[in-house]
């Protein structure tokens, strides 16, 4: 018998590093056609529904066309604000105070709701709206969108100190009357003003200081009132948001009016800020002087514009609109990423996996990796077309769309080829989990859909529960398609698709969260287990 | 002498059938009972819609003053939302575990006539649908009685405790169980077009729940009431509206003879194919 | 180093199955060794366990000294084909061998060259699932070439192949032998292994009945008889006996002599006269070894529950 030498293989060249498995799992996942052309079917799938469905009914309902939407103007940090209201004021050059009494505030709305043209009858109900406003502004200029810093009465939130349309501070609380009138006062010096308000015209709180920086020598200082479209929440659906708001308007009286400082005008005159169609479709817009008594009646508002159109009388668009879709697309990659693991259980090519590659949780995280990659990569120039092509059409439909950052913008398409990414991720860690594909499949699709259809206050009808569904469950991750901020000091319906329970990437983070804890028990149970 | 014997041949003639359809649903509900997943699936129908029903619930709130609009009835059988996608499993399971096994054509070398073997599986599934539905639906209106006057749905603020002999409230009920039975039938037709048990269930899970969806963001009212009309189970939820009758897109009955419609479709088409195509 | 196998003390259970009970072997270079046994006795699971896809509940399995594990770049180790039909089926053949390659950092080119080594030719570009068994297992024993391995490990791999294929398998598994490398091929036929096979690990019931090379295994199933045709049976036997052989009739004129060697039993024969035809030493085929042994693993496993014999 001769002995045979043992076989040594002549050369050893390679590696078996975590950069070759995810090269692996990519040549696995790029090698099955039908993966490859499903993960683009997701993404045409999110881009032409996307952009189909929201036009398919033209948009606009109504109301003003694109003529409304070019008048809109911007604050001074650039987002879309209303500035809308009866002002009665003069010039303050240089340094000054102005203080009043707020004696009463009522108001009215005009119950047939809906976008109200001109011609409209004006058969108004009493009603004070929360966020109606009566109260002093100092005022950059009267150009709309100009910087400001105001002290109001309201409907129902007390004494408050506004600025610069996004800023809102308490002051004193409680209604105003005659019983209970509220002194209020504003104090410049240079770029500073301070609010301060009182109950008695003696005893004065200083409510804040804010700054104005470039508040130019002369300014405009006076009285105002205003009152937001009445919004009735509780719609049946989220398509008929529109129709839940009824113009009103609000009427303060004054008195002990004092504005001391440079009075270059020395007379108090009045004029309707905004837009004229507004005013016309009110009665009763204008003010009326007695003595040293001041009525002033008001619509209008001084705030940012909210998504969702339920404090403009004009559509308005975000830059998430066309993003409707992802759910969808969302769907089939999340169906994606469960068989690309589920697959190799059904055949028992798990097996060769896994000789192939006995480190088993670094198997998992190179499949993690490549699924994760490839739906952000394709998801990217997705969500970017979706967010810039669907703003574009909106535009030429005349909707507007609220301004944001281009930080904004980065956020929403990163955000959302983030979104699929761990949405994959999460499914292929389920997959793992389950490892037969029909429970695997279909357990992903509950943790999405279930709480995205039980997330629309419409099937409900408890807005604390949608909001849970967008705050606990994987489908918290929407949040980082919202782009606008949401207002305490503006009404409005903060649900989806505009406004989402978590802030954008904590909601992200959620989901995050998801897929870490599925990725673990994935990794805990694939070492524990025979293959 | 002729006619006397084909006189003898159509007399045993449907007594035979009926044994052979008998012993053909015999062997399917056996089939069906020693596959351990069936008991779990049919557990998970109940407990599922059961305990998501009980979460809506005990989260809902009416406050004082808000003037609080909900429909309780449908609000306390939210969970049949999440049970039917467990009504989708076991529709899907039925079948397409036969055809990745192969054991399709043993099922049909055993018994040749396909559209028996179609009509016996989707009996015995709406056997074992039928039974979990009424359970699900009992015990998430059960949860609703209960939990539902605690949390502000009290008969002083206008919803009366919920109950069967109420009208609109029997036909929700009754209405569910019959819904979640269909939805078992839809799928399953489905799922004999589409054989393969992934894809089934991405395509039936898809028809239950992107729909609604759609309506929610289609820009056109149209579209959206075409939407909510037609479409499945968005028709079909509707049969759960006890208030605001007058603002539904099509009636309560109505909606779920539009899901048996598609459900028929779904059976009809399936048996077809069935018949057409090789095992 | 020597690369080869070492299983030492394998117990597993499944439940209440005792799928191995103590299973010890190792596989030496330059051959191949059969690994045999009924279904059931324990032959995949131990491969399993050596490819460290299952975990034993006692017990080692190394491979090249290391357990699986810890081996870097483990396919050029231990090549092992389990389960032909572990596939994605809408996967091309090439492409198969292409993630596998890839996992292990190694190019394209050695795809071309396994792929040619077995036979597979320009079928590779092909979807995987519209294979017969038989280019399963070619596939198959291509994926575990891939590495150019020291140590090949193949469960079955002549299932479903063709005639030609089985030719091919087995001058192909003689010659990775040659080379020095160390292979161990299961099946639950033997006369698979037959011309193939140097050495034998024959397990039943978890653990292993016979560690022995084919040589040894057939001559101590063949037990030095000696088989003869006669027409005068009873008095070849009475002659037989005489001189001390152990005489069994098998046939209406054969008969099986043991205690005898063949040039004796002729020349008693001779000596008495009695007629005879085909003297010849009896070499028991492997399938009658094997079934000589894995008639006492059933027998065994008839008997209850007990502890091994020492």
């Amino acid at each position: 018998m001769t002995t045979i030498a043992p076989y040594r293989a002549p050369q050893q060249a390679g590696q078996d590093g975590f950069w070759q498995l995810a090269h692996a799992e990519w040549t696995k996942f790029r090698t099955v056609r039908g993966w490859l052309i499903a993960a683009i079917f997701a993404m045409v799938l999110i881009d032409g529904l996307g952009l189909a469905l929201v036009d398919a009914g033209g948009g606009v309902g109504g109301g003003c066309r694109a003529s409304c939407a070019a008048a809109v103007p911007t604050g001074p940090s650039g987002e879309a604000v209303l500035d809308s209201f009866y002002y009665v004021r003069q010039p303050l050059s240089a340094d000054g105070s102005l203080t009043v009494r707020v004696t009463s505030l009522t108001g009215e709305y005009q119950p047939q709701g809906g976008y109200v043209g001109p011609h409209t009858p004006s058969g108004l109900a009493s009603k004070l709206v929360p966020w109606a406003k009566a109260g002093i502004v100092i005022q950059q200029s009267s150009k709309p969108g100009s910087a400001y810093a105001a002290m109001m009465v309201t409907g129902q939130h007390g004494v408050r100190m506004q600025y610069d349309y996004t800023g809102d501070i308490a002051g004193l609380p409680g209604q105003v009357s005659a019983a209970s009138p509220r002194w209020l006062r504003l104090t410049r010096s240079g770029d500073t003003i301070i609010g301060y308000d009182s109950a008695d015209g003696r005893h004065w709180i200083k409510v804040s200081s804010v700054q104005l920086p470039g508040l130019p020598k002369t300014v405009l200082a006076g009285m105002f009132a205003t009152s937001p479209l009445y919004f009735q929440g509780n719609f049946p659906s989220y398509a008929q948001s529109g129709g839940g708001t009824s113009p009103s308007r609000a009427t303060g009286v004054f008195d002990n009016v004092s504005l001391l400082g440079g009075r270059p005008g020395g007379a108090w005159t009045g004029e309707f800020v905004g837009s004229s169609e507004r005013m016309d479709s009110m009665p009763g817009i204008g003010f009326h002087q007695a003595g040293g008594r001041f009525t002033i009646t008001g619509t209008g508002d001084i705030a940012p514009i909210v998504g969702g159109g339920t404090n403009t009388n004009f559509v308005t668009g975000t830059i998430a609109d066309h993003l409707v879709a992802v759910i969808f697309g969302l769907l089939v990659l999340a169906v994606i990423g469960a068989m690309f693991i589920t697959t190799e259980y059904r055949r028992g090519m798990i097996r060769v996996t896994l000789t192939a590659s006995p480190r088993r949780g670094r198997m998992l995280a190179a499949k993690a990796v490549v699924i994760g990659l490839v739906c952000f990569v394709l998801g990217l120039p997705t969500a970017a077309l979706a967010v810039i092509a669907g703003s574009a059409i909106s535009r030429s439909r005349g909707i507007y769309i609220l301004p944001v950052s281009w930080l904004t913008q980065v956020q929403v398409i990163v955000g959302v080829a983030a979104l699929l990414a761990v949405a994959a991720v999460l499914a292929m860690a389920v997959g793992t989990i389950l490892r037969r594909s029909v429970v695997a499949v279909a357990t992903v699709i509950v943790m999405f859909l279930v709480p995205y259809v039980l997330g629309d206050t419409s099937v409900l009808g408890s807005p604390a529960l949608s909001e849970w569904m967008f705050r606990v469950t994987p489908v918290a991750a929407f949040a980082i398609q919202q782009s606008v901020p949401a207002y305490a000091q503006v009404a409005g319906q903060y649900g989806p698709p505009e406004y989402f329970a978590l802030a954008p990437w904590a909601g992200l983070a959620v989901l995050c969260a998801y897929a870490a804890v599925a990725l673990a028990l994935a990794t805990y149970l694939l070492r524990r287990r025979d293959a | 002498m002729a006619q006397a014997t084909a006189a003898g041949r159509n007399a045993t003639l449907p007594a035979g059938r009926a044994r052979k359809g008998l012993a053909v649903l015999r062997a399917e509900w056996t089939k069906v009972r020693t596959v351990p997943e069936t008991g779990w699936l049919v557990a998970a129908i109940a407990v599922l819609t059961v305990a998501v029903s009980t979460a809506v619930i005990a989260t809902a709130r009416c406050a004082a003053g808000t003037g609080c609009t909900a429909d309780t009835t449908k609000l306390s059988l939210t969970g049949v939302l999440a049970g039917q996608a467990v009504v989708a499993m076991l529709a899907v399971l039925a079948i397409s575990s036969e055809y990745s096994t192969g054991m399709i054509r043993t099922t049909f070398t055993a018994m040749p006539r396909r559209f028996g073997v179609l009509a016996a599986k989707a009996t015995v599934l709406t056997g074992l649908v039928l039974p979990a539905a009424i359970i699900a639906v009992a015990g998430s209106l059960l949860a609703g009685r209960e939990m539902m006057p605690g949390n502000g749905f009290t008969a002083a603020h206008g919803f009366p405790l919920l109950s069967l002999a109420h009208g609109p409230t029997l036909r929700a009920a009754v209405g569910s169980v019959l819904y979640l039975a269909l939805v078992g039938l839809l799928c399953f037709g489905v799922t004999v077009i589409v054989r393969d048990s992934a894809a089934a269930i991405g395509t039936v899970l898809g028809l239950i729940y992107l729909p609604p969806i759609v309506a929610l963001f289609v820009s056109s009212p149209v579209w959206q009431r075409r939407i909510e009309r037609y479409a499945p189970t968005s028709a079909g939820m509707t049969v759960q509206n006890t208030t605001g009758m007058s603002h539904l897109p099509i009636g309560p009955w109505g909606g779920l003879a539009v899901l048996a419609i598609w459900a028929a479709a779904a059976l009809i088409a399936g048996g077809l194919v069935l018949r057409l195509r090789d095992a | 180093m020597e690369a080869t196998i070492e299983v030492a003390g394998l117990h597993k259970r499944f439940g209440s199955t005792v799928a191995l009970d103590g299973m010890s072997f190792v596989v030496q270079p330059g051959k191949v060794t059969g690994f045999v046994g009924p279904n059931g006795a324990g032959k995949s699971t131990t491969m399993r366990v050596i490819l460290g896809l299952d975990t034993p509940d006692q017990g080692t399995a190394l491979v090249d000294g290391q357990p699986y594990a810890k081996l870097r770049r483990p396919l050029s180790h231990i090549g092992a084909l389990l389960d032909a039909g572990a596939l994605q089926p809408g996967r091309s053949a090439r492409n198969h061998l292409l993630w596998l390659a890839h996992s292990q950092g190694m190019t394209v080119q050695r795809v071309d060259e396994v792929i040619e080594q077995a036979g597979l030719g320009t079928a590779a570009r092909r979807k995987a699932g519209g294979y017969s068994l038989g280019m399963r297992q070619r596939l198959g024993i291509a994926a575990a070439m891939l590495g150019d391995p020291p140590i090949l490990m193949l469960d079955e791999p002549f299932n479903g192949l063709d005639p030609e294929g089985i030719v091919w398998a087995r001058a192909f598994l003689r010659s990775l032998a040659a080379q020095g490398r160390a292979v161990l091929v299961s099946s639950h036929l033997m006369s698979e292994l037959q011309d193939t096979a140097d050495h034998l690990v024959v397990t039943g019931r978890g653990r292993v009945i016979a560690d022995t090379s084919v040589a040894e295994l057939i001559a101590a199933a063949s037990g030095d008889r000696v088989t003869l045709r006669t027409r005068e049976r009873s008095q070849a036997m009475t002659v037989l006996a005489q001189a001390g052989g152990t005489v069994a009739t098998t046939d209406r004129d054969t008969l099986s002599v043991g205690g005898l060697p063949a040039e004796r039993v002729v020349t008693l024969l001779t000596e008495a006269g009695v007629p005879f035809a085909e003297v010849s030493a009896h070499r028991a085929s492997l399938e009658e070894a094997y079934m000589e042994m894995t008639r006492d693993a059933v027998e065994f496993r008839a008997q209850p529950v007990q502890e091994a014999t020492p």
